[in-house]
């Protein structure tokens, strides 16, 4: 998702630069203040929350200063803790894979669609949901995954089933809301790179006999494969910190990584604790992503000289 | 092509799985703005009858009036802060190449990545720090919220900027130069009306993103003075009714009309 506004016009800007020096605006003096804010404002509280996760926590005084790695260690040794880690872990996982399945097919569709009108609208309805808030897109989904809810009404109509079915608060609905939230960010990354797929690769292919699922396979997919993977870590990550879609479709004792991190700031009032677990899962997060994409391009390098 | 894949039954396929997909992604939304006009107090189907009661009803509910209108306050402060410092830094970075380029893009859009849910937490602990530090009282307070928003805001601005930035023809500008226009003449009368519609854009995205956020401001409300995605969580956690569908439809529609407007000034298909 970000990759493709940054790449391009750095060389454009480089170009200008050299050609006309009259046009140069100062980088740093430009960037300072924007830097500043963001390093005042998230560098610096998360600097000063690391350092919290490895003080003691106190009843009374919240925390007192001694260094401590126990916050972490009572991460390892609690199994709750840890089961919450690998709930979130997989159910990421899973979100991950069914919105690549899902956002493959609708980025190619709008890539490849003739009609001007579906052009120009589907991406606001892909779009529109996305900027939704998390809260008023997960609503829906309650009202379809309660007892007396769309799902059961439709299960009941056609005789499918007699008992309305427990379908909310079911890591099953947790899956189906976080699908759904997140499938608009996966379609808006591989629509991205939807552009730089020339149609012509494809005609080529299918001109010289290939079938079309040969050719989806053979040529649309691998050169789909950056933003398939810029998609997925997005996702990923996404999932991996959500906290309103579980909270609201999974129920108070579903348990994720950041419910689970804002009821030890707020409720148990632990935030050398609730500190710690943000930064496993911070941490955590940016180890797979790290080492999902040096896979990512070790394998594509491969390919390319295969 | 077309005909090559038109006699395939797995064309078929293709296209039934599409659109079960899109209609997946739409299908909560629709039944949002389908079930705030139930009759029936308790929402079951089928409805009992249609009615738009719900929507005075919400309105009447103070959590709901106020919340709105300090998210609207807080979205409008946070997108024109993001602006101030986010339009300098979306000229540097899209127009120039130097170090540390990639570097500053990364910081600029990482509140993108890290979990709203802890980037709130850490902004609450700072601003308690710096209240025992300089007793200047900023949680649970407007301006800390609306500080802490304008980094929802940041990375929408800087990236809507840059995408419109790179589609600008440098060409104009060197011509207002060697006409004998300014730097300042040529950035006031030639860059920024070039660039108003991505700034335009960016400043809305900022605004709905800021406007929809539930995590970041959580903790850093002030008793009495919720936003209103805090207002609807609170509602949705104890009951399920017209009325909470009928404040998450006027979200939909203010979402709506806010895209439908950027599409004008920026194509949406373009920029994502």
């Amino acid at each position: 998702m970000t990759d493709k506004t940054s790449a391009p016009q750095t060389s454009k800007g480089g170009r200008l630069a050299v050609r006309a020096g009259a046009v140069r605006l100062i980088p740093y003096e430009l960037t300072a203040p924007a830097l500043i804010f963001v390093t005042v404002m998230l560098m610096l509280p998360l600097f000063l929350m690391l350092r919290l996760s490895f003080l003691r926590y106190d009843a009374i005084q919240m925390y007192v200063e001694v260094f401590t790695l126990d916050n972490y260690i009572k991460f390892f040794k609690d199994e709750f803790y840890q089961s919450v880690l690998w709930r979130t872990l997989w159910i990421s996982a899973v979100t991950t894979v069914l919105c690549l399945i899902g956002g493959i097919g609708v980025a190619y569709y709008m890539a490849r669609t003739r009609s001007r009108i579906l052009q120009r609208y589907l991406i606001i309805a892909i779009v529109l949901p996305l900027f939704m808030g998390n809260v008023a897109r997960t609503a829906g989904w309650i009202i379809i995954l309660n007892d007396g809810g769309v799902a059961n009404y439709l299960l009941q109509t056609f005789g499918l089933t007699g008992e309305p079915l427990r379908l909310l608060y079911t890591s099953g609905a947790v899956i189906t809301g976080l699908t759904s939230v997140l499938l608009p960010y996966m379609i808006v990354t591989l629509n991205s790179v939807m552009h730089n797929v020339d149609i012509s690769l494809e005609e080529a292919s299918l001109n010289l006999g290939a079938s079309a699922l040969t050719t989806f396979r053979r040529i649309v997919l691998p050169l789909m494969a950056p933003g398939i993977f810029a998609g997925s870590v997005l996702c990923f990550i996404l999932s991996m910190n959500a906290y309103a879609t579980p909270i609201l479709i999974g129920g108070p004792k579903f348990y994720m990584m950041a419910p689970t991190i804002y009821s030890q700031m707020s409720a148990s009032m632990n935030w050398p604790f609730g500190s710690a677990l943000a930064f496993i899962l911070i941490g955590l997060t940016m180890i797979l992503t790290i080492a999902s994409s040096v896979i990512f391009n070790r394998s594509s390098r491969s390919s390319l000289v295969r | 092509m077309k005909t090559a894949r038109k006699i395939n039954p797995l064309n078929w396929a293709y296209l039934g799985w599409v659109w079960l997909v899109i209609l997946f992604v739409l299908m909560p939304l629709a039944t949002t703005v389908w079930t705030a006009f139930f009759s029936n107090k308790i929402l079951s189907l089928p409805p009992e009858g249609y009615t738009a009661a719900w929507f005075l009803q919400a309105w009447n509910l103070a959590d709901f009036r106020n919340g709105f209108f300090l998210s609207l306050q807080v979205a409008a402060g946070a997108a024109a802060l993001a602006l101030v410092v986010g339009v300098p830094a979306a000229l540097a970075i899209a127009r120039n190449k130097f170090r540390g380029a990639e570097l500053i893009n990364t910081i600029l859009m990482s509140p993108l990545m890290i979990p709203a849910i802890v980037s709130g937490s850490a902004i609450y602990l700072f601003y308690i720090e710096v209240q025992i530090w300089s007793e200047v009282p900023l949680a649970a307070t407007f301006h800390g919220l609306t500080l802490a928003h304008s980094l929802i805001a940041i990375p929408w601005v800087l990236r809507l900027l840059v995408a419109s930035l790179s589609g600008m023809n440098p060409s104009i500008e060197e011509a207002s130069l060697s006409l004998g226009a300014s730097r300042t003449t040529t950035f006031f009368r030639i860059t920024l009306p070039l660039i108003r519609p991505g700034i335009t854009a960016g400043a809305l995205f900022g605004f709905i993103g800021s406007f929809g956020d539930l995590e970041k401001s959580l903790l850093l409300v002030g008793p009495g003075r919720i936003t209103l995605p805090i207002a609807m969580v609170n509602y949705l956690q104890y009951r399920t009714d017209p009325t909470i569908m009928a404040v998450a439809t006027i979200q939909i529609l203010i979402v709506a009309a806010a895209l439908i407007i950027s599409d004008r000034y920026v194509r949406l298909g373009r920029t994502f």
